[in-house]
């Protein structure tokens, strides 16, 4: 029953939360000043870089999880937080792209923010090759979890490499004050809700998929060894 | 010595083994049988420690494998179907290179004999990849003799054998049994093998169906062939097997041995190996070098750059030509241990998962290391640079230090895939993007006059990356090669 009622209002929740904050970025949110109506994406870019950055750290809490305690769940939380996680943060990419255009002139630049989501997806791009290429389920889960970890501690390593080049990103921080206005603010939090939620959605609808998967083989092994 | 509970090993939703009893006393010898794909190397493969059950309990010598692992290993001597030797070493060259990784003292007294036990003493020198599948063989019993094991696990031995060389391999088991040794003996035909087991044990579907003294031998084939068909036993499992005797009292003479190697011994025995096998083959040196130089070649051909510009340049060439060049070495250098079954040799052994990680990460690293020499001079000569400053050393020897560490974890598992060398520079790139960023900033800073200082904070990335990632390393190898 619990379940149940998780299964629907996760995604009835994000739907709500998605609407209001489409309605707030295009009609509460005031025009920025120098970007004008480009700035909007804003909402999208960050809140997205967030969630796709948090699923790293799931998938790393998972792997490391995993290769303590061995049980399966904890390998479909990584598994699952990877691949939910690289659909966002491919929109992070995609969004950052639109913006740089108007902005900088150009689709991309080897800005630092923008490069650490580069390399981001590129190791999600790669766990998730890595998962596609394993056959035998339990060593493949331990590979996978091996290289989560791994993956996510050269992250903050990336980051300082990268950011001890010069930076040209819009900073949210602007001498110890937010640059953005209190509804700038507002939106961008019910933004960061709606994102958080969609992923926590999303995660549990794919984390259910890989569980029926496992109960389909199971089924389909006991019906040969019969 | 051998105690099963409940043993149950399963890879997914298969079920290799299920909820397997058995016990096994010192002394006994038990031909484990079952059709193809009963579960007959999985259980010597849990047996040997080279797996884990997926639940149940093992119990070997009274010692749980994964607490005293290292104990009980040196006291199992496991011939698996393949020989685990390393064709491009000499038989001799193997079974030293095993001696030290159990820490045998006197291992030129050990090795002689069982090269002459294995007519094998006047081609000692040869290479193992120019012996018959029959010779391979008889050195793969060597090896497995060589710390002269209480407990002799034997997977399908008599495959590829000759009537006589299949004889030779009774007779030499029956002399270890009548010495003392236990052994369990996998096969899954019984004709024309004339072993003189005294217990018989057959796996169906991972289930042990039937758990007997094996009585009169020749009656055995039809009665394996009546309890595989109904898929049951009669009499039950367990019934009428004789209790466990006595531990004999001509127990096998084991060789002097020391306490278990140091950690660096260990390394020490992985590094040397490896460096034999390449002096041996130069498959990694030069497949490395001859891309790197070709590499570098097209570079200078292509940017045609020589003054500042080629100052501002090639640091990012050179890492980069070295990046790509170490791949290809990485991959062969696990490919080979997968390839020959090494890796799964050395995991047989005493020897330390960390001490195998870091004696691979080693080999390579030096491997790396000349690769980087030669691209620095070559360098110098196409673009016309000094390349060599005060502060130059630290930068390479930490640059390919944390890319030798980092590859070699990721090559391990890459080795497993089906992509495999395709997928490592998928895996590997974009983890060395910091190290190869300071590296390059480092290599610019101190190319440019700008002396040791001014990479200074370049140089402390580099430390925390390579401290970062042997840490990791050391920390999750030993699930990489765990089954």
């Amino acid at each position: 029953m619990r379940d149940k009622i998780t299964g629907w209002a996760l995604p009835a929740l994000s739907v709500l939360l998605f609407l209001a904050a489409l309605g707030m970025v295009f009609f509460y949110a005031p025009r920025e000043a120098t970007m004008g109506d480009v700035q909007r994406i804003f909402y999208f870019h960050v809140a997205s870089a967030w969630v796709g950055f948090f699923g790293f750290f799931v998938t790393f809490c998972g792997s490391v999880a995993y290769l303590l305690r061995g049980a399966r769940t904890w390998d479909i939380l990584a598994l699952a937080s990877a691949e939910v996680g690289l659909a966002f943060i491919t929109m992070t990419l995609l969004t950052g792209m639109l913006w740089a255009k108007p902005a900088w002139g150009a689709y991309w630049i080897w800005e630092p923010r923008l490069t650490i989501s580069a390399v981001q997806w590129v190791l999600y791009v790669a766990y998730s090759m890595l998962r596609g290429a394993l056959d035998a389920p339990e060593r493949g889960a331990r590979f996978a979890a091996v290289y989560g970890i791994v993956a996510f501690v050269t992250v903050p390593l990336s980051w300082f490499a990268i950011r001890w080049w010069r930076t040209i990103h819009p900073q949210l921080l602007s001498g110890g004050e937010m640059a953005i206005t209190p509804p700038m603010l507002t939106t961008l939090l019910v933004s960061l809700a709606a994102f958080t939620v969609l992923y926590a959605a999303l995660l549990r609808a794919r984390m259910q998929l890989e569980r029926e998967r496992d109960a389909l083989a199971a089924l389909r092994a006991a019906q040969e060894g019969a | 010595m051998i105690e099963f509970r409940g043993v149950t090993k399963a890879f997914g939703a298969q079920r290799a083994l299920v909820g397997v009893d058995l016990s096994i006393g010192a002394g006994e010898w038990v031909a484990l049988t079952g059709p193809n794909g009963a579960g007959k190397t999985t259980l010597l493969r849990i047996l040997a420690t080279l797996a884990q059950p997926t639940s149940g309990s093992v119990r070997l010598f009274g010692l749980n494998p994964r607490e005293h692992g290292a104990q009980i290993r040196r006291q199992i001597g496991y011939l698996s179907h393949r020989t685990l030797l390393y064709p491009d070493l000499s038989a001799e060259q193997n079974l030293r290179f095993y001696a030290r990784c159990y820490g045998l003292n006197d291992s030129a007294a050990r090795i002689a004999p069982l090269l002459e036990q294995a007519q094998l003493t006047a081609r000692r020198h040869d290479l193992v990849a120019t012996y018959s599948r029959g010779m391979q063989q008889r050195l793969a019993l060597a090896r497995v003799l060589l710390h002269a094991p209480p407990l002799l696990l034997l997977d399908e031995p008599y495959t590829g054998l000759d009537t006589f060389a299949a004889e030779e391999l009774t007779a030499q088991l029956s002399q270890l049994h009548g010495a003392g040794c236990t052994l369990v003996l996998a096969t899954h035909t019984w004709e024309g093998e004339t072993f003189p087991a005294q217990r018989a044990l057959i796996l169906q579907r991972g289930r042990l169906i039937h758990d007997a003294p094996l009585g009169e031998r020749a009656a055995f084939p039809a009665l394996y062939r009546q309890v595989v068909t109904q898929g049951t036993s009669q009499p039950p499992v367990n019934a009428g097997v004789p209790a466990a005797p006595e531990a004999p009292s001509a127990a096998p003479e084991a060789p002097s041995s020391a306490p278990l190697p140091g950690f660096w011994r260990q390394v020490g025995a992985i590094l040397a190996k490896d460096l034999a096998a390449e002096v041996h083959t130069r498959e990694l040196l030069s497949a490395m070098g001859v891309f790197a130089v070709l590499a570098l070649l097209i570079f200078s051909f292509a940017l045609n750059m020589q003054g500042h510009a080629a100052g501002a340049a090639v640091p990012g060439v050179l890492w980069t030509t070295l990046a790509f060049a170490g791949t290809l070495g990485l991959s062969r250098s696990l490919a080979r241990e997968q390839g020959t079954g090494g890796l799964e040799g050395m995991l047989l052994t005493p020897v330390e998962r960390t001490a195998i990680f870091a004696g691979k990460a080693l080999g390579n690293w030096l491997l790396m290391l000349v690769v980087a020499l030669v691209l620095w001079l070559l360098s110098a000569v196409l673009f016309n640079l000094v390349l060599w400053e005060a502060g130059m050393l630290p930068v390479l020897l930490l640059g390919t230090g944390g890319y030798a560490v980092v590859g070699t974890l990721l090559a391990a598992i890459a080795v497993n895939t089906r992509a495999r060398e395709v997928l490592l520079p998928v895996l590997l790139l974009p983890l060395l993007i910091p190290l190869l960023i300071a590296a390059v900033q480092a290599t610019g800073g101190l190319m440019q006059g700008l002396g040791a200082a001014a990479g200074g904070d370049w140089l402390r990335l580099l430390v925390v990356y390579n401290l970062v990632a042997v840490a990791v390393a050391l920390l999750t190898f030993g699930y990489v090669v765990e089954e």
